[in-house]
């Protein structure tokens, strides 16, 4: 039902909709800048991170248009449907994958992505300084496009990995906890 | 047809483009002459909402941003979270609505003979507004005033596409 239909959504849009560039390009490119935030922030992890989640920010605020424009979507019903969207057309349609959603909390307002497989983290072994299994998030530019892209659609995210293959984990997981719903603007007052 | 008027609002309920079109000079021309300036002189003879200038521009700017607002959301309470207007009518103009899931609102004012622009207004949000603002890296994200949006490119995308599709004697 609802699945299928994001998944046929999400197939349908790659197909037809999307302009595609060499994966490892991506992957290179990304890697290329964690590898210099890195670098910039003397391997400050926790530095990185933060910047990471940043820059997805800003991705995401945009990106979300260009979703919404390619998906022809209407609005979701609820935190599930979102939740479909995002891995079945959203992750489809800009990095060609389709984490599977597990683990949703009772009152439905958490649930996790499992990456099954990430392009960001192909050919990748994080810096053996000791800390960095411990500390850096390699993918967390994802989290931040999640939260920046749902920020626009009215629903305020919280989003974080639990476990990354990268560190030695079996998965990689991301956690993403509905906050609240965004009330719309009201115009001032005028005096 | 013609085209009066069109606004852009965002999330914050802040207007973030706005352009007004000077009314045709004769009833003849099919073709309004848009121009940027937009106290054309008008004689009085054609039938148009705009001769009564004594509002400021951001003075029209809040109340087509009342009007669609409360619009909006009395259609939402009467008929439910996906319930929408389309557009309305007076004896002078008809106003054109198309607000996207981010909360932009598009409006456009055009003659009371237009149809249905719901559509046209979609094919600015995704041919414009998205390829020129949205996608160009140097534009702000957010726009406070307007920043970022009028573009020379989505200007002149706006410009003709009101020539050409909207504009054209049918």
């Amino acid at each position: 039902m609802a699945s299928t239909k994001a998944a046929r959504i999400g197939e349908d849009v790659w197909k037809t909709r999307v302009d595609k560039v060499n994966a490892e390009l991506v992957t290179l490119t990304y890697g290329t800048i964690v590898a210099q935030l890195c670098a910039d922030f003397d391997a400050d992890y926790a530095e990185v991170n933060r910047q990471l989640d940043k820059m997805g920010y800003n991705i995401g605020v945009r990106l979300i248009e260009d979703f919404l424009a390619k998906s022809g979507t209407a609005a979701c019903a609820n935190f599930r449907e979102t939740a479909e969207m995002i891995a079945k057309v959203g992750f489809k349609m800009f990095l060609n994958i389709t984490p599977p959603i597990t683990n949703w909390s009772g009152d439905n307002k958490q649930f996790s992505l499992i990456f099954d497989e990430n392009p960001l983290a192909d050919f990748v072994e994080l810096p053996d300084d000791g800390r960095a299994q411990d500390e850096l998030w390699f993918s967390n530019i994802l989290c931040g496009v999640i939260r920046g892209a749902l920020e626009m659609v009215q629903l305020q995210v919280e989003a974080h990995f639990v476990s990354d293959v990268l560190r030695g984990n079996d998965t990689t997981e991301m956690r993403i906890s509905l906050i609240r719903i965004i009330d719309d603007e009201m115009p001032p007052d005028d005096e | 047809m013609v085209v009066y008027a069109f606004y852009i609002f965002d999330r914050h309920t802040e207007c973030i483009y706005s352009k007004k079109w000077p009314p045709p000079v004769a009833a003849s021309t099919a073709k309004p002459r848009p121009q940027s300036t937009s106290s054309a002189a008008t004689n009085g003879e054609s039938a148009q909402p705009l001769t009564r200038r004594t509002n400021q521009k951001s003075d029209d700017e809040k109340l087509v941003f009342g009007v669609v607002f409360s619009l909006r959301n009395m259609c939402r309470n009467l008929g439910g979270e996906d319930n929408f207007f389309m557009n309305f009518r007076t004896n002078e103009y008809k106003l054109h609505y198309f607000e996207t899931l981010t909360r932009l609102k598009f409006v456009m004012l055009t003659d009371t003979r237009t149809g249905n622009l719901r559509a046209a207004l979609h094919q600015i949000w995704l041919n414009l507004y998205i390829e020129y603002v949205v996608k160009n890296p140097l534009s702000p994200a957010e726009h406070p005033g307007g920043m970022g949006v009028a573009n020379e490119l989505f200007e002149r995308g706006l410009e003709s596409f009101v020539r050409e599709v909207l504009s054209a004697p049918s």
